[in-house]
């Protein structure tokens, strides 16, 4: 049984118009949540209109199936698409992902979604051209569903509850599927505890606008691993320099390399650990030492607390010797979170 | 009467009901008081509760100010500390950002 309000209007075009109005959108085309498309969402999925889909832990705000689905339809999603924004949700709403906290800072970070598991060629994910610029239409979809969630059901709006001094393209859609088929590595989220048994899986994480790099000069692991720890050292000292979650992006020209010399998602994780760390007072190179103090000045400050706070991920197009750095929020402000697809916490 | 065609939309927002906090009562008086200032941990707060707390102390007769800062900018206050709260006769809170 629906609890949801319901409004009713005379046809489609009324139905844009309306919710256009209402400021259910983010600005670009919406398709309106009729009942009818709601409904063929909560069928798919096998839930219920009342299903308790998760709790935003600070406002207190339940979020149900029907509600998410209703912007999940909003954001152009099909039936199909709407298990992954859910379990999105899901993950969003774990006290360690601080949902109120992080999407209303004046950080303006954004939820970064990495899709694992059949449910990406189920859905035509391939996490290869154009990744995170539009490349999979359905990764384009779903990380929308996310934002209008945020907006619509957590009340985090740009001005409003949202103090967001810049946000991010991300801010409209930031998902991807890693591209598991052509890679030796382990999935990210069976590297998370997801079992390799077929569950599909999503990690939410918290994060800062993506930060492309090049190193395609040299076989080496190392030498390439340089170059990404380089660009996370630069964010800690340029942004912040609190450790916590980064992602990690690897195209397949980069994958290979470390395919041939036999080095897996854990050495680099640990190559990273090592490497990305700065001291207080490199800070005074980059126009900061008005806070360096002289206390603190040799202090060592690492960007990830443990090897396993970097997440490792294959995607990307099959040309070009580029990786991707996509920086957290804010240090351990707010931990990456993994969930299967399906689960429910409800039940 | 003819039956018009029509079209039923599921709301997507928020329908949680307002919330029933409401602000505590004003204190008549600071005199004699505790005050508590909770900074949100950005430098901001610093001068502005230095400035705050001398005019607490100078001008309006408190009694005691006890400066406390949560321990994340953007999470909730600590339990703790908003139990500390309770005790005080009043509370302010700052964004130093």
């Amino acid at each position: 049984m629906t609890s949801a309000l319901r409004h009713r209007v005379s046809d489609e075009a009324e139905a844009i118009a309306f919710a256009t109005k209402s400021g259910w959108g983010d600005g670009l085309p919406i398709v309106s949540p009729t009942v009818e498309r709601v409904q063929a969402c909560l069928e798919w999925a096998a839930m219920e209109p009342t299903q308790v889909i998760g709790v935003e832990p600070v406002k207190e705000r339940v979020l149900t199936a029907e509600k998410v689905a209703a912007n999940a339809v909003l954001a152009g999603c099909e039936p199909p698409h709407f298990p992954v924004v859910a379990a999105a949700v899901q993950a969003m709403c774990a006290e360690e992902y601080l949902l109120h906290g992080s999407s209303s800072s004046t950080g303006g970070c954004a939820a970064l979604v990495v899709v694992n598991g059949p449910i990406r060629q189920q859905l035509g994910m391939t996490g290869t051209f154009s990744v995170l610029g539009g490349g999979d239409q359905a990764a384009l979809v779903i990380g929308r569903a996310v934002r209008l969630v945020i907006r619509n059901l957590v009340d985090v709006r740009p001005g409003d509850l949202d103090r967001s001094t810049f946000g991010h393209p991300g801010k409209i859609s930031f998902c991807l599927a890693e591209d598991e088929d052509d890679s030796a590595w382990l999935p990210l989220a069976q590297e998370r505890g997801i079992p390799a048994d077929g569950t599909s899986a999503v990690t939410v994480m918290a994060a800062s606008g993506p930060r492309q790099i090049m190193n395609e000069w040299t076989t080496s692991p190392e030498d390439i691993l340089e170059t990404f720890a380089s660009e996370i050292r630069a964010n800690m000292l340029h942004y912040s320099i609190w450790g916590g979650n980064y992602a990690v992006l690897f195209a397949p020209q980069l994958r290979d390399k470390f395919e041939a010399a036999g080095w897996s998602k854990a050495d680099v994780r640990q190559f990273i650990f090592e490497r990305a760390q700065v001291r207080r007072r490199d800070w005074e190179a980059v126009g900061k030492g008005a806070v360096v103090g002289t206390s603190k000045a040799d202090k060592i400050y690492r960007a990830l607390p443990t090897p396993d706070h970097l997440l490792v991920v294959s995607a990307g197009g099959p040309a070009g010797g580029f990786g991707m750095v996509v920086p957290p929020w804010l240090g351990t402000g707010s931990a990456a979170v993994t969930v299967p697809v399906g689960a429910c916490v409800d039940c | 009467m003819t039956h018009q065609p029509h079209l039923e939309l599921v709301d997507p927002t928020s329908e949680a009901p307002e919330s029933t906090a409401r602000p505590a009562p004003r204190p008549s008086s600071l005199a004699g008081g505790t005050i508590g200032l909770l900074s949100n941990g950005k430098t901001g707060t610093a001068k502005l509760f230095d400035h705050l707390e001398r005019m607490l102390r100078d001008e309006w007769g408190v009694a005691e100010v006890v400066r406390r800062t949560k321990a994340h900018y953007s999470a909730p206050a600590e339990d703790t500390l908003m139990d500390e709260a309770a005790t005080w006769s009043a509370l302010f809170a700052g964004v130093g950002d």
